[in-house]
């Protein structure tokens, strides 16, 4: 992406962001920074705290410690409230609307409302405008609730789980939608999913959360480039100690074979073969062992990281 | 807030569209012209539209029912020489006016019951188990603002509906106004129905069950809740109704068995309580001597008790109006309190 018009300027920045219900942790200590421009996956298991935080953002929940700020401002800001859209896990629409009404609502409400990018995405799948939302198929629905996100034309949009209820064609056509859209207008995405065959070629950034905190943040490329994926003849219990100077994320046997992930530390020698990890072995590994030391790329920390010291105009 | 543009945008179906100008506002339709909501008012209205319409048809059926019941009331007035001629003597024949009076009025005192569970429990409860809350968050306005259109077009719906209800159902009981058999000022039947007491009851009921569909989160059960909140304060204001006057106590002194002995209360008063009054100002109870078996007998037990005369507590009907609009008052801050508390619970926990 525009890396160089937009890298200054941070779309997000979480400091120490965390969310405790009676029954525990929701999330805890979450800092990154999210530069402007970038579409990011935002990555981890089933109640990692992906929706909190998403939420959090979009000022849906307020956090119990620590702060974030949108383009500079607080959640719930005029300004934030303008500049960003948050499409909700559970993609509420008003069930006896029609799908013309659900825009107008849209139209209604948002000063820079693009009616022309709304009924694009509208007429993309065929949806009558006429029809009652109440009436529409899972998918059409959410293909509703992503244009209404959409036509607000917003500079940060951030969605929760968008294309959990679509078939694989529409998933890639609305995909497609979305990339042409945010690359044209340099619109920031932060998308939640655990389906990670989604992210490949989608993504530049990541933000992977698990246990509650950040395990992985930054640069596509850069997270890529500093991961080897080792594979080799198992020799003994465990890993090979020649393997031991370099940060180990992840290792697996099966059978006489033992594959590796690694961050190394130096150059990597022995008999093994050395691959670049592509992004879902990325992802599973850091996912499949909570207790790998995380990794955050300079572009995603945030100054004085870990400290909920408010918000830090951009 | 509620702002009237003339906008053409028109909701058209997409085949009207011209990709070339986007926006869809190039033509403006012969229907367009008349003012329309927009904003937040028109995303309220639209989605409490049913209950909103529902509402005002119910009150205009209910004001041309009550003008065509006047048309007769006084037609039969007129014909039968009222106020000239006591209605006692009208019998049976007056029977039909008296019903409908009473027909009218129950309708009217449960007004407040459904619209507290129909209109204002599901408020707000509806979006916050529907989502649709977190969909309003997600636009350009502030949830601040939403949460005032929906209490200010309830405000006016309610304040038209009960108020115009309220006028006309005292417009149609003035004739009768000091008729005791027709409705007894005091009962709630015409206290409830007239006046500035519909309105202020209805306003109270409805953000009572707001506020109860904020808490609870749940339209269903903030429905139940509210349905016993209103059954509840309907009970209370009965009960507190006779406080709400200034209680007047008229004694006399020509003795309790004579002609001219009751105190003459003014038309329309209501007596609240008699007791004999003693010749050193005690009161004693009226049943004091009804054991004595003659009147001889009873003059004597009366002598001895002292009784020199009535005293009888009661309320006029020159206090209904003030004591309605002071139960209104009560009722119209109470409401208001409800209203900060849900503004305070909203900048908080409104999605």
């Amino acid at each position: 992406m525009s890396e160089g018009m937009y890298a200054e300027e941070p779309a997000i920045e979480a400091y120490g962001l965390g969310m405790r219900y009676r029954r525990g942790w929701a999330l805890r200590d979450c800092s990154f920074r999210l530069p402007a421009g970038r579409i990011c996956g935002l990555v981890g298991p089933n109640g990692a705290g992906k929706t909190t935080l998403l939420s959090i953002a979009a000022h849906v929940l307020q956090p119990t410690h620590g702060s974030i700020s949108l383009f500079g401002g607080a959640p719930g800001s005029v300004e934030s409230g303008r500049r960003t859209a948050f499409l909700a896990q559970e993609k509420p629409l008003f069930r006896r609307f029609t799908v013309a009404e659900t825009l107008r609502l849209g139209r209604e409400l948002n000063p820079g409302w693009d009616q022309r990018a709304a009924e694009g995405i509208i007429r993309a799948g065929n949806v009558p405008f006429d029809a009652k939302i109440g009436t529409l198929s899972g998918g059409q629905r959410t293909r509703v609730a992503i244009a209404l996100a959409f036509g607000k034309r917003p500079d940060l949009l951030m969605l929760d789980e968008p294309m959990s209820d679509l078939d694989p064609v529409v998933r890639h056509e609305i995909m497609g939608t979305l990339l042409a859209e945010a690359a044209e207008r340099g619109t920031t995405v932060l998308m939640s999913t655990h389906v990670l065959a989604e992210l490949e070629n989608v993504c530049d950034y990541l933000v992977v959360v698990s246990g509650g905190g950040v395990r992985l943040a930054g640069d596509v490329d850069e997270l890529m480039s500093v991961h080897t994926l080792v594979t080799g003849a198992k020799e003994g219990d465990g890993m090979p100690p020649a393997l031991g100077c370099h940060t180990l994320v992840e290792s697996r046997t099966s059978g006489r074979q033992f594959t590796a992930l690694i961050r190394p530390e130096g150059p990597v020698t022995g008999p093994w073969d050395t691959n670049a990890p592509n992004m879902e072995e990325l992802l599973l590994a850091y996912l499949r062992s909570p207790d790998a030391p995380p990794l955050i790329t300079p572009t995603a920390q945030v100054h004085g990281q870990g400290f909920g010291t408010g918000a830090v105009a951009a | 807030m509620s702002t009237f543009t003339r906008s053409s945008t028109s909701t058209s179906t997409g085949s009207t569209s011209d990709g070339k100008n986007g926006t869809m506002n190039a033509t403006t339709t012969p229907a367009d012209r008349r003012p329309r909501l927009s904003g937040m008012t028109w995303l309220v209205w639209r989605q409490h539209r049913a209950a909103f319409w529902t509402i005002l048809a119910a009150t205009v059926l209910s004001v041309a029912w009550i003008v065509y019941q006047r048309g007769q009331l006084v037609d039969f007035l007129d014909g039968y020489g009222y106020p000239g001629k006591s209605l006692d003597e009208a019998g049976g024949k007056f029977q039909q006016y008296n019903d409908a009076f009473s027909f009218v009025s129950t309708g009217l005192q449960v007004i407040p019951i459904l619209l507290g569970v129909f209109l204002g429990a599901p408020l707000i409860a509806g979006d916050l188990e529907n989502g649709t809350a977190k969909l309003v968050a997600a636009q350009s306005m502030s949830r601040t603002r939403w949460l005032a259109t929906k209490l200010a077009l309830a405000v006016l719906v309610i304040v038209v509906s009960t108020g115009v209800l309220s006028a006309v159902f005292g417009w149609w009981w003035n004739p009768v106004k000091s008729e005791a058999t027709v409705m007894d000022w005091t009962s709630g039947a015409a206290f409830n129905t007239t006046g500035p007491v519909p309105v202020a009851l209805t306003l109270f009921s409805v953000f009572g069950g707001v506020a109860i569909g904020v808490v609870l989160r749940r339209t269903l059960t903030a429905m139940v809740v509210t349905f016993g909140f209103t059954v509840v304060l309907q009970l209370v204001w009965g009960y507190f109704l006779l406080s709400l006057g200034n209680v007047v106590t008229v004694t006399t002194n020509k003795g309790v068995t004579g002609e001219n002995a009751s105190p003459s209360l003014p038309q329309g008063a209501y007596q609240i309580d008699q007791s004999y009054v003693t010749g050193s100002g005690d009161l004693v109870g009226w049943g004091i001597c009804s054991e004595s078996q003659t009147d001889a007998a009873r003059q004597v037990c009366l002598d001895k008790a002292d009784v020199v005369g009535w005293s009888v507590k009661y309320l006029p009907m020159s206090q209904m109006n003030a004591m309605q609009w002071f139960g209104a008052s009560i009722l119209f801050a109470l409401t208001a309190g409800v209203v900060a508390f849900l503004f305070f619970w909203g900048r908080k926990r409104l999605v």
